[in-house]
């Protein structure tokens, strides 16, 4: 099944966030827990982790854009649910 | 001035956990308010995924307008008497085993809101249970000894108040706010407390020297405060002043061994540590039950 990965809340007030790096690009396999994307807010670096195991359908999203809570970052094949 | 980059050590996972939402849901369900929301922590996830949260009392705005600081600031409502049984039933459903309990300044209020926390402390007590150890995290209460007296009475764990930084920068950090009342506020806890272990915590990275930081640690021990906190300065959003300078690990480490030559019993240095960051490590075994 398709497995949406939308971003995750930060913090409440935390106005977007930049992505800075992708672990990952399309067609690559990913393991439930890995690295999957690396964003900027004003305070730190996070790394968002993949909820599931699987391969990388579509990247939404490219390094240097600005992100909001909730928006759909990538899709990924998996046979896994999300925790 | 330019911002600068964020260096390879600051750098924190965001767990999609289920325990992070649980945590999120009692906090939102009980209707309370966290720093780790309100200042915007980017130690969240950790402490959301642990169960942990900083509970914020007497409201969200702020009467001072510290320049380092994402709470809301403004003429703050009325105090909502409800809130200690809120807070409490919050504790409760989380299962903690020590919880900090911080505020906004109320310079509007005659005791700065030190009967709120008096009460707080108590509610906690009934409802928690005698085995909850309780972290007091207080404003300067305007240097009011008998509103410090107030909140000592009953008998928190742990008392602390944050110098934040050295003098010399408190008139661009922490205007409102006066170095010496905060060493008065916390030399009375040490004589006044009855047992009470004192804590305060500071943020590097805003241009503070080395011999500053050794001269406020010194002053800090010369009040008798017994705990210390040192993390990184990271700022909220641009509308707070910049970081004039990331620290590195190795630098948090000195100052770690800095405090302890000092005498105190307990210090965390490192980057992401915040006056309540895994607070419950610096407990100890002996806390358990009303501090005697």
């Amino acid at each position: 099944m398709e497995i949406q990965v939308k971003l995750p809340e930060l913090s409440p007030g935390v106005m977007g966030a930049t992505i800075s790096l992708w672990h990952y690009t399309e067609d690559d396999t990913i393991k439930r827990d890995d690295d999957l994307v690396e964003i900027l807010t004003d305070k730190a670096t996070f790394n968002v982790p993949s909820p599931v195991g699987g391969r990388i359908i579509k990247r939404f999203v490219s390094e240097g854009e600005t992100v909001h809570t909730g928006d759909l970052l990538v899709t990924i094949e998996s046979t896994q649910k999300p925790l | 001035m330019p911002t600068l980059k964020q260096p390879p050590w600051l750098k924190k996972t965001a767990h999609s956990s289920p325990v992070v939402k649980v945590t999120a849901d009692i906090l939102r369900d009980a209707g309370v308010s966290t720093v780790c929301q309100s200042a915007r922590c980017p130690n969240i996830f950790d402490c959301f995924s642990r169960r942990q949260a900083t509970f914020l009392i007497l409201g969200e705005r702020c009467t001072r307008r510290c320049g380092f600081c994402a709470v809301e600031k403004g003429v703050p409502g009325a105090v909502d008497p409800a809130e200690v049984s809120r807070v409490s039933a919050a504790v409760f459903h989380l299962g903690l085993q020590h919880v900090i309990i911080t505020s906004v300044t109320r310079d509007d209020i005659d005791d700065g809101g030190a009967g709120h926390f008096a009460r707080m402390i108590t509610s906690l007590r009934k409802i928690c249970g005698a085995s909850l150890t309780i972290e007091v995290l207080t404003p300067d209460f305007s240097g009011n000894a008998s509103a410090v007296d107030r909140v000592l009475a009953e008998s928190p764990h742990i008392f602390s108040h944050n110098l934040e930084t050295v003098p010399r920068l408190y008139a661009k950090a922490r205007c409102g706010a006066d170095y010496e009342r905060s060493l008065r506020v916390l030399r009375r806890a040490h004589e006044n407390g009855r047992g009470v272990r004192t804590k305060s915590s500071i943020m590097l990275g805003l241009g503070e020297t080395r011999a500053e930081i050794a001269a406020l640690l010194a002053d800090l021990r010369s009040v008798g405060c017994d705990m210390l906190a040192v993390g990184q300065y990271l700022r909220p959003s641009p509308l707070q002043i910049p970081v004039e300078r990331y620290i590195r690990p190795e630098e948090f480490s000195e100052i770690r061994e800095m405090g302890y030559t000092l005498g105190f019993t307990d210090v965390q240095s490192g980057p992401f540590v915040r006056s309540s960051y895994r607070a419950r490590e610096g407990v100890r075994d002996g806390d358990t039950g009303q501090a005697s």
